[in-house]
């Protein structure tokens, strides 16, 4: 027992001279204090990486039960939401005539990502549970004429759309065409540092998703198969799945109405009005009929203010 | 060139100067010298750098492969026309499956259905963009097994999609990128995430490499990938919910209809056996396994069709595994 209690001892001793180092920054020569700083980065990095991931939302202190509070980064000059996941929620609550409230802001949802929503108090993150939820809640189904064949098709191009060809878009915008980013963005010259090292989170996710391992000409090649597959099955249709919209006109248009309006010169650009054309008459068909507002958002951006 | 020589020294010197000044350059020449609570902070801040260097530059690095000394090569000479081999990598078949990844049950699937001849040459090694599988064609190694069919099918003529209107072709990749870039990860997350207790049996590792967990960097590595990918944000239910409706809306879009385009197997079919073959043979008693073969029956003889009609020797290769030692 005292043995081991002279061990244990001895490494308090240890430990307390580890700790004196830490508490009197003074003593320290400058190249202990480079590796003091070192490793309370090295700590704080771990720490946040293992308790940082679930994004503590603020959300408001008074709502009305059953409105949709709608969180989502401003409009810009180019369109209305520079998220084609906020394109396609917001698209999708005026197809389904839900009222919502427009909160613009710089929050980020629940699960990290915009947009997001609030209902009755709680957060809801990701566009695709809550048109789910919104669903039950309210009693919409856009779907409803759609066979069960068709409501499967829907769900493919749905998930093609948002899992593959998203990404396309995303490494054009942050990477090949980072340079128009701020002119798109609408943000002070000083904002593109912090946008940066944004840059540099974005590569290591298109990474991480796999995508990212292509080479741009391989890449590229992948999503012109998309986009093209896209407009071959829309084909003469006005939209996607027949004569009326559905909820993959949402989701489908959130992505493209991206490429349309606010990612000029780019091949993807090309692609949706030039090589496909019945794909900018399809966005066109859908940005008159739902977001007869379009001009009105855009212009009171912080361009023209 | 003196000068030049003579600023290096100079440069050199004054660094060296500076380190032995700084008090760090003991740090590195003589540890024996540091206290515990200095080796600790030494320790931890080259751990520190060397994650952010790898961060920067070695998670993203294409992966250098150790290609074949000697290969078949393909000759297009209007006199001698030779079919180039196709050496096809992936790991070794085990018990459940003849392989453990959906996209190499894809690729070899796909190279029966179009009678590629190739030659399996089953090893763990990482194909160019880190991945598995990969094959090497003509002295040259390619990865992915989508850019991997799409080459292919130019070099051997080959187009199993011939028969499809462009409409259906549209369809077909439809429904090939929901099953891979979506209710993949709903694999990856059960095989790897909610049952990695299981996982060292399905791959048959020796049990050395289960207490010596290094099989967990794998698992870190999913998590990370899954969180930037964007599915792993969602809660365990969330995520089955997501798979179910996936699965599900395959099953229903195949109905009655032997393959899901039609009378006659076409790419999608590779693609769809892939991922449907690992969930009905390799993820046993998962939610994933009920869906196909209770809920939804079409998908289990739609798989066993695939299988006896592509795989006739899956008893063979299944039942001659050499555990991972």
């Amino acid at each position: 027992m005292s043995e081991s209690a002279g061990h244990a001892e001895g490494s308090l001793a240890a430990l307390y001279e580890t700790v004196r180092l830490l508490t009197d920054p003074g003593q320290l020569s400058a190249g202990q204090a480079v590796l003091v700083a070192a490793s309370a980065l090295l700590v704080g990095a771990v720490l946040w990486s293992c308790c940082g991931r679930q994004n503590k939302v603020k959300l408001r202190a008074e709502f009305t039960p059953g409105k949709v509070y709608f969180h989502a980064a401003p409009p810009v000059k180019a369109i209305p939401c520079l998220t084609p996941f906020g394109m396609k929620l917001e698209t999708y609550l005026r197809m389904a005539d839900i009222p919502y409230e427009p909160m613009y802001g710089r929050s980020r949802g629940p699960k990290g990502k915009i947009p997001w929503i609030e209902y009755n108090g709680e957060a809801k993150g990701d566009s695709g549970l809550i048109i789910e939820f919104l669903n039950r809640e309210k009693g919409v189904d856009l779907n409803q004429s759609l066979s069960e064949a068709d409501k499967a098709v829907s769900r493919a191009f749905t998930k093609m759309v948002e899992e593959n060809t998203y990404w396309g878009l995303v490494r054009n915008r942050w990477i090949d065409n980072f340079d128009q980013l701020q002119e798109l963005f609408e943000v002070p010259w000083f904002v593109m540092f912090l946008l940066r090292s944004v840059r540099g989170k974005v590569k290591q996710t298109l990474w991480a998703h796999g995508i990212g391992r292509h080479d741009k000409d391989d890449l590229e090649g992948i999503i012109e198969k998309d986009l093209k597959a896209i407009s071959r099955f829309l084909g003469a249709k006005p939209y996607l799945m027949g004569d009326e919209p559905t909820e993959v006109d949402a989701a489908v248009f959130g992505q493209l109405s991206e490429i349309c309006w606010a990612n000029s010169d780019t091949y993807l650009h090309r692609i949706v009005t030039v090589d496909c054309p019945n794909l900018q008459a399809y966005c066109n068909r859908i940005k008159d009929r739902y977001w007869l507002d379009w001009d009105q958002l855009t212009k009171k951006s912080k361009k023209d203010q | 060139m003196s000068e030049f020589l003579g600023n290096a020294q100079g440069a050199l010197a004054a660094l060296y100067e500076t380190l032995q000044a700084s008090a760090l350059l003991p740090v590195f020449t003589d540890p024996a010298q540091l206290s515990p609570g200095q080796a600790v902070l030494v320790a931890v801040s080259v751990l520190f750098v060397g994650t952010v260097l790898r961060n920067l530059w070695g998670g993203q690095r294409t992966n250098k492969v150790k290609l074949r000394a000697e290969f078949t090569p393909a000759i297009n000479h209007p006199l001698i026309f030779f079919l180039g081999k196709v050496y096809y990598h992936a790991p070794p078949p085990v018990k459940a499956i003849p392989c453990l990844t959906p996209f190499g049950m894809k690729l070899e699937t796909y190279l029966r259905m179009a009678d590629i001849p190739y030659e399996p040459m089953y090893d763990w090694s990482i194909g160019p963009k880190g991945k598995i599988p990969w094959i090497e064609y003509n002295g040259e190694a390619m990865g992915d097994s989508g850019l991997i069919i799409e080459f292919l099918n130019r070099e051997k003529g080959v187009d199993l999609n011939q028969s499809l209107s462009d409409a259906d072709k549209a369809v077909s990749r439809a429904f090939t990128k929901m099953g891979e870039e979506n209710t993949y990860w709903g694999g990856a997350r059960y095989r790897w995430i909610d049952n990695f207790d299981t996982v060292h049996e399905v791959l048959e590792v020796s049990w050395i490499v289960k207490i010596l967990g290094l099989l967990r960097p794998v698992r870190s590595t999913i998590r990370e990938n899954m969180w930037a990918h964007g599915i792993g944000r969602h809660s365990r239910d969330e995520i089955e919910g997501i798979v179910e409706k996936d699965i599900k809306a395959v099953s229903t879009f195949l109905g009655a209809k032997p393959y899901l385009m039609g009378d006659e197997p076409t790419e999608a079919d590779a693609a769809a056996f892939g991922q449907l073959s690992e969930v009905c043979f390799a993820f046993p008693g998962s939610y994933m396994e009920r869906l196909v073969t209770v809920d939804c029956p079409n998908l289990q003889a739609y798989v066993n069709r695939m299988k006896n009609r592509y795989w006739p020797d899956w008893d063979e290769l299944t039942s001659k595994t050499v555990p991972i030692s």
